[in-house]
């Protein structure tokens, strides 16, 4: 069995958090419908040509079935509210309001299914003048304290990274929170509304450096890839275009053994080297020792190397490295999933690995309304003549193909 | 005494046998009512030596690292190599409902833990091991560390300027990565075990999670560009600021998320409507993107008639997302953080009081909170041992000399 077996999920969600959230949920063996329309698109089917085939989108949205219809209507609300009292779980990440204006919010949501849990995640959060405000990934990153300190020390200004964090961490922190929400409505009959702000998810893991203003009244400064506590500890440029490596040097046994494995050069003797602390005084010349040795090899190879002799190191991997990677495959990592438009692709495959349970399994996104009509039929009980009438009205979206 | 409520996840005992690496697992947990024991050997838990330290001193109770992520723990001592400690963990298994782990895989099968064992010790519990790279397969004896994991995750290749060195992102992102991964799976094992009535094994890996973490759309954005007819795609390239630019201001930078032709014209309002933007192609994303450097130019002069704030604010007026980049003192004294009261007052006995981060969510029903302080070394084994298991403060003692505890 699969742990969240006849658990019902909505899906309001829109971007990165919400459909992850339910991407997650489905692995764990859920029902997951998401609810979207041509009125309500999800943003992640705008940023390409065809809503569906777009990369992003069609990651987050796996392991769920998707539910074509207008919220804009009354008779599409009225459809929204027949599942919502049989669902267990909603998950929202509208911007802060957009739920209590359709009427889907938890008050509302609350009175007709009392147990329901119902989950939040904005930006910044309800309960502030902050509440309402849009917000995506990289904007968080910067709004939260963590991007001011994602930069080189000689770095004009941080710019992070292009990439949606902390996204798929607050939808990871919902997927927790919902269970245990579950788990505790199974011992008590109770349910309830959790409010997340992504903010907060991106300023907890920067943690000790909030402690480092609270406690020694200091505004923290960006380290880029060094550390106060170990040398080397770096990116290293390594032979090719744009190859870099990782190496870092955490004990005094794998200081000898790194300097073993790079075939003992007459500087690692230098006694300004023999101890940790030499190495953090003078980190500059050995940076630029280290990369001496590695500029003249492949990154794998540096990795294998240094590994091979007990030294942590890593490849700053891409995504064509990640699909060739021995240990990824091996795990099962990669899969490949034949999607009706997209065609078969390859994403990022199960993490979960759990003893007790069968085998997690991975769907591909549904198309915009690829499940309206099993959906209006099985779970709502209603009759083609129904759903082809709300179609011509515009309520319900189905696609034409599917 | 206040009426405190009890948080989801009350009732649930987990052994904290992991270090640093994997101590956000275990306090997300805490954060919602489980009661973690953390089990450190005699020598205390290594991540007790990362900075940054309080005063900048080093001290085993006064790193910020350790005592931000093992908040809501009660901390004993225990060396499982000897005999006598063996023979207490086994009797603390039974209590137990979880324990996490992130050594070696080699290292508790050796100890005579491997799962069979502990099975045999208590079938309920949920044992979650979090290594580097997996119980199996051809990287399960390579290290890792915060920036190889990082490296390793695909994230960092975005990450800094184009022509630069790759950055590190601040914190430890692969461990907290890897060990929300690991929370989520005990919880479900624990929400079927009520179904089952039986623990699990878990299999959770750093390398593999970090990536599900942090950037999971990496291998698909790739994919869906490779195209059977044409050459490869682009690799992925550190964009630095191109697709969201940084501009100084004021008091500080901003980064704008703007996408849509609709958000270009609320950046342009909020700017104050200047002739230099009214150009029809700067409204076009990818333009904007491939002439990343000219349009720099053109909007810092604007841009740097504001603060952040303001821009913040009238952005959200426009309809256009405008970041402030937050430091860690305006982020901790935004009125909105403060509205949300997301710090914490958490005093601690040798470290002293101080606002922690709290959890990044409210819930109505069971408060998710910090309930106390990390523990410092050993402080609750007499509560543990004594007051628990049955021994006497005599023996207390002579188990400390023998290095037991």
């Amino acid at each position: 069995m699969l742990p969240l077996e006849n658990v019902k999920v909505i899906s309001f969600g829109t971007g990165g958090v919400g459909p992850d959230f339910g991407k997650v949920m489905g692995e764990f063996g859920a029902d997951v419908i998401k609810i979207e329309s041509k009125d309500n698109l999800d943003f992640m089917r705008t940023i390409g040509a065809d809503i569906n085939n777009i990369a992003g989108f069609n990651e987050s949205n796996r392991n769920k079935r998707s539910l074509g219809v207008s919220l804009k209507t009354e008779k599409g609300r009225q459809i929204v509210r027949k599942l919502v009292k049989i669902t267990d779980i909603i998950m929202e990440n509208y911007r802060g309001g957009v739920m209590a204006d359709l009427g889907f919010d938890y008050e509302s949501v609350r009175r007709i299914n009392p147990s329901i849990i119902y989950l939040s995640s904005q930006g910044f959060g309800i309960g502030g003048p902050y509440s309402n405000y849009q917000a995506y990934g990289p904007m968080i990153s910067g709004a939260s304290g963590m991007l001011s300190l994602w930069a080189q020390p000689d770095d004009p200004y941080p710019v992070g990274s292009n990439s949606p964090i902390p996204d798929h961490m607050a939808s990871k922190y919902l997927v927790m929170a919902a269970i245990a929400a579950l788990d505790y409505r199974r011992r008590t009959g109770k349910g309830q509304f959790i409010n997340m702000a992504q903010t907060e998810v991106a300023a907890g893991m920067v943690g000790e450096y909030f402690l480092d203003y609270t406690m020694n009244g200091h505004s923290p400064v960006p380290m880029g890839n060094r550390s106060s506590q170990f040398a080397p500890h770096g990116c290293y440029r390594c032979l090719g275009n744009d190859n870099w490596c990782t190496i870092t040097v955490l004990t005094e046994e794998e200081w000898q053994s790194f300097c073993k494995a790079i075939g003992s050069p007459a500087w690692t003797a230098d006694s300004k080297f023999s101890d940790m602390t030499g190495r953090l005084q003078n980190v500059d010349e050995l940076d630029r020792f280290v990369e001496e040795w590695t500029s003249t090899r492949e990154p794998q190879k540096v990795m294998d190397i240094l590994q091979a002799a007990g030294v942590p190191a890593g490849v700053v991997q891409r995504a064509t490295d990640s699909i060739n990677d021995p240990q990824l495959q091996h795990m099962g990592a990669i899969v490949e999933l034949d999607h009706p438009v997209a065609g078969k692709r390859l994403y990022p495959g199960i993490v979960f690995h759990l003893s007790g349970t069968s085998e997690f399994k991975s769907t591909p996104a549904p198309l915009l309304g690829q499940h309206t009509e099993e959906i209006c039929r099985q779970v709502l009980g209603m009759s083609d003549k129904e759903i082809r009438e709300l179609e011509a009205e515009g309520v319900l979206h189905v696609p034409s193909i599917s | 005494m206040p009426d405190v409520k009890d948080g989801a996840l009350t009732g649930y005992r987990i052994l904290d046998f992991a270090d640093s690496k994997g101590a956000f697992c275990t306090k997300v947990l805490a954060d919602i009512g489980a009661e973690v024991i953390k089990i450190e050997p005699p020598g205390g838990d290594p991540g007790r030596n990362a900075p940054p330290f309080l005063n900048y001193t080093p001290h085993p109770e006064k790193s910020l690292y350790f005592i931000y992520r093992n908040t809501g723990k009660l901390g004993i001592t225990l060396n499982i190599e000897s005999e006598q400690g063996k023979e207490i963990f086994h009797q603390l298994l039974k209590t137990a409902d979880v324990l996490v782990d992130n050594s070696h895989p080699d290292y508790l099968p050796k100890m005579g833990f491997d799962y069979t064992n502990l099975k045999e010790i208590n079938p309920q519990l949920i044992v979650d091991s979090i290594t580097e790279f997996g119980q199996t397969g051809p990287y399960r004896d390579y290290k890792g560390s915060n920036l190889v994991d990082f490296a390793l995750s695909g994230t960092m290749i975005t990450s800094g300027y184009p022509g630069k060195v790759p950055c590190m992102m601040p914190g430890s992102p692969a461990y907290d990565a890897a060990s929300i991964h690991a929370s989520m799976s005990i919880v479900a094992a624990l929400y079927m075990r009520a179904t089952t009535g039986e623990g699990q094994f878990i299999d959770t890996s750093v390398h593999e999670t970090a990536r599900m973490g942090l950037y999971p759309w990496i291998i698909p954005n790739y994919h869906y560009a490779v195209n059977p007819n044409m050459p490869p795609p682009t690799p992925e390239v550190r964009m630095g600021a191109a697709i969201y630019p940084v501009y100084p201001c004021k008091d500080g930078f901003i980064r704008v998320i703007a996408l849509t032709p609709r958000q270009w014209d609320a950046l342009v309002r909020v700017l104050g409507n200047p002739d230099v933007l009214q150009m029809p192609e700067w409204r076009d994303f990818m333009y904007r993107i491939g002439n990343a450097e000219d349009l720099y130019h053109l909007m810092f002069e604007y841009t740097q008639k504001y603060t952040m704030v303001e821009l913040f604010e009238a952005g959200s007026r426009e309809g256009v997302p405008i970041a402030p980049i937050l430091k860690m003192s305006d982020f901790y004294n935004s009125p909105h953080t403060r509205a949300r009261q997301f710090f914490t007052e958490v005093s601690h006995p040798v470290a002293g009081k101080a606002y922690y981060p709290g959890p990044p969510y409210k819930w109505t029903e069971t408060p998710a909170r910090i309930g106390r302080p990390a523990p410092c070394l050993g402080e609750h084994n007499e509560q543990i041992y004594c007051g628990e298991l049955g021994f006497s403060k005599g023996e207390l003692a002579d188990l400390k000399k023998a290095r037991v505890l």
